[in-house]
């Protein structure tokens, strides 16, 4: 499986992020989208006529939304991720995959905007960055009163890493993540899980390691 | 501080449309003429001095006294070139600088890649004014994964230069030519006193990675440290001893705040606690 | 994690054993904000070079000198912290008074409205009580309001619910915390012009 990969952005961090907590081993290609603007090279418009990334390919199968590679690899290695499929939490599932597309919007817009000076109503996004961020922020909260620590069940499904990017680097566009804390347990959890894997702008979380014991002048 | 030069702009960019941006609180325009020569504007329409060197086009709003410092390895032959391009950061362009500086870092910031626990120790190093430039040698940090060419960690080797109040550049071991140095810079644009427009660049040895891996895996290494610079309190380079606590191990940091404080280089810094 | 005190930011941060802290939120290393940082056993350690403090405040190690005792001059301020019925109250200076007490309530969620208390108070219609606002909400068990100015004008809201709310009670509550948030909001924006300009 192909990745057509930018490390900057969170939409393709989302595809390496479901990849690497399902074992499965993706062919990185990355793509100089920042500064070179390959992205909207032929090579590429080629796969995908809209010029966004990332871009899975498998054999024939050509993928350009990250929802669909999400649950393309769940669907193929861990059909856990997609939910038990009931119909209530399927359709909760959905609900939040399709919601992450505006947090790419929103919360997406204005880190493009702050940190690679793309254009944008830096405002407007901001402000629609937030209405999600608290969208998100209750949607966490009832579930945490149905006893479920995660958007659609009790274990992390596909709508959690379709959505946890955006949120958990919605600093970098300059909105903060101060005033909601089910989102700061969530995306603790979620950094938590074995496997997982950090992108620029998400630290490690160092205290799951213990306190390393150094002598001094031996390093 | 007018009088020095700053990087504005991507020269491979640069089109007849170019580039609104600004230096130091005033709007500038970058674009290429039609010779192709990069042709930066002031607020008031008033042609500002423009040079292109090491990728970049160079400005100022005032009168440069003298040419823009010497990165000797950028004439060296059979080095690659990497452009990586502008990141924004709500931070003093002093504050970009002395992080560049820093070394002990690495662990908790470049995770498995620049720095590892249990390897923190930051060991003695030499820290000396030279021709009224900040130069600190024998900087040596255990890296997990030094570059993109290292494969498995080693001890690397740093050499820090700051050749102008918001440039640095970095000297680092070579893990494909142990006889030369990769350079690594950073140019930094400041756009006001606490917003700035970083432009790091490199002048590698490195004939396997491709270009974009290069960048992205510069790309990685500034982006991690971005979080760390919009969080810094105050914003402004408090360059009065006191309001932070400088160890051993941030001799470069401590000359590089008395250098900005004798020269009076006082743009993004912070005179006197508060 | 970060909260706000009239004396400014503070990191809030509780120890492998329990224990919560409110520490300054900055690092007299290099200034970087300390509720960004982690928690190891008894100790928080700022995530930008690691020094680490214990809870009254001295910094116990730097990674960079592992040899080094650090010297007892180094040390972030500390606050007094009371944790009461699943409330943390962090004091401003000194005090010898008890935090108050909700006997019967438990805390549901804590939101952000861009709206000061006055406005807050205009939205709810709430009377005060003992300490926060006893809210009528509609359709939902009664709520009791804990309130925090932060910057500008925006409010922190503690909401409280009676410990034998129904989960059904307890969603209804939050959903109508959503609503007032909204509503004082609106009030907020039609009524003051430097918060909607300047937000």
């Amino acid at each position: 499986m192909k990745l057509y990969d930018y490390i900057l952005s969170p939409s393709c961090y989302k595809v390496r992020l479901m990849a690497a907590l399902t074992g499965v081993k993706l062919d990185i290609r990355p793509v100089d989208f920042h500064p070179g603007a390959e992205h909207r090279g032929q090579e590429l418009l080629a796969l995908n006529p809209a010029g966004s990334i990332p871009i899975l390919e498998d054999g024939d199968l050509i993928l350009t939304e990250s929802s669909a590679m999400l649950v393309y690899l769940a669907a193929k290695v861990a059909p856990s991720w997609l939910g038990s499929g009931g119909a209530e939490e399927t359709a909760r599932v959905q609900q939040w995959l399709s919601f992450s597309s505006r947090l790419t919007a929103s919360l997406g817009g204005a880190r493009l905007h702050e940190m690679l000076l793309r254009p944008g109503d830096f405002g407007a996004l901001q402000s629609q960055g937030i209405a999600s961020l608290r969208e998100l922020e209750a949607g966490l909260v009832e579930q945490g009163l149905h006893g479920m620590g995660f958007l659609a069940s009790d274990r992390p499904t596909v709508a959690d890493i379709a959505c946890f990017p955006y949120v958990v680097l919605a600093p970098d566009g300059g909105v903060s993540l101060d005033p909601y804390p089910a989102i700061r347990l969530w995306s603790r959890a979620l950094r938590s899980l074995e496997n997982f894997i950090e992108m620029p702008g998400i630290h490690r979380l160092h205290e799951l390691k213990p306190e390393p014991h150094i002598e001094p002048g031996k390093v | 501080m007018i009088d020095e030069w700053y990087p504005v702009g991507l020269f491979s960019q640069l089109d007849a449309v170019g580039r609104r941006t600004a230096l130091m609180g005033e709007p500038i325009d970058v674009a290429r003429d039609a010779e192709g020569n990069a042709k930066v504007t002031g607020g008031n329409g008033r042609a500002l001095p423009a040079c292109v060197r090491y990728g970049h086009v160079w400005s100022s709003l005032g009168t440069p006294q003298k040419a823009l410092f010497a990165i000797p390895e950028a004439d060296q032959p059979g080095r690659r070139f990497v452009d990586v391009g502008v990141v924004r950061v709500r931070c003093s362009p002093l504050r970009a600088v002395e992080n560049f500086l820093d070394i002990a870092h690495f662990p908790f910031v470049h995770t498995d890649l620049l720095g590892a626990e249990p390897h923190t120790e930051v060991q003695n190093y030499k820290v000396e004014i030279r021709e009224d430039e900040v130069w600190a040698t024998q900087v040596k940090f255990y890296q997990p994964q030094a570059a993109k060419s290292a494969s498995g960690g080693i001890t690397t080797e740093y050499i820090y230069r700051v050749p102008a109040p918001t440039c640095s550049v970095l000297y680092k071991t070579c893990p494909p030519r142990p006889s030369e140095w990769d350079v690594i810079t950073l140019f930094v644009q400041p756009l006001a006193e606490d917003l700035c427009d970083v432009w790091p660049w490199m002048a590698l040895f490195d004939d396997t990675t491709s270009m974009t891996d290069l960048i992205h895996f510069q790309q990685t290494i500034f982006l991690q440290d971005r979080s760390i610079l919009e969080n810094q309190i105050p914003r402004l380079l408090p360059l009065d001893p006191g309001m932070e606590i400088p160890t051993r191990a941030d001799l470069t940091s401590v000359a590089y705040r008395r250098w900005l404080k004798r020269r009076n280089y006082t743009y993004g810094a912070q005179l006197v606690a508060q | 994690m970060p909260a706000r005190i009239p004396a400014g930011s503070i990191a809030l941060w509780r120890t492998q054993s329990g224990r919560v802290t409110a520490s300054a939120d900055r690092c007299p290393h290099r200034g970087m904000r300390l509720s960004h940082g982690f928690v190891r056993g008894e100790a928080l350690s700022c995530i930008y070079h690691g020094w680490s403090y214990g809870q009254t405040g001295e910094c116990l190690r730097i990674p960079a000198h592992p040899g080094l005792t650090p010297p007892e001059t180094i040390r972030v301020a500390a606050h007094a912290v009371e944790e009461a019925w699943g409330v943390i109250w962090v004091a401003v200076g000194e005090t010898t008074a008890e935090p108050p007490r909700f006997e019967g309530f438990v805390p549901l969620r804590s939101l952000t409205a861009h709206a000061d208390l006055a406005t807050l108070k205009a939205a709810t219609g709430a009377t005060a009580g003992t300490a926060g606002l006893d809210w009528p909400a509609p359709g939902a068990p009664e709520i009791r309001l804990l309130s925090v100015p932060q910057e500008g004008y925006e409010t922190l809201i503690h909401v409280l619910v009676p410990g034998d709310s129904s989960p059904a009670q307890r969603i209804a509550a939050s959903r109508a915390a959503e609503t007032l948030r909204r509503t004082a909001e609106d009030i907020q924006a039609k009524g003051l012009a430097p918060w909607s300009t300047t937000r």
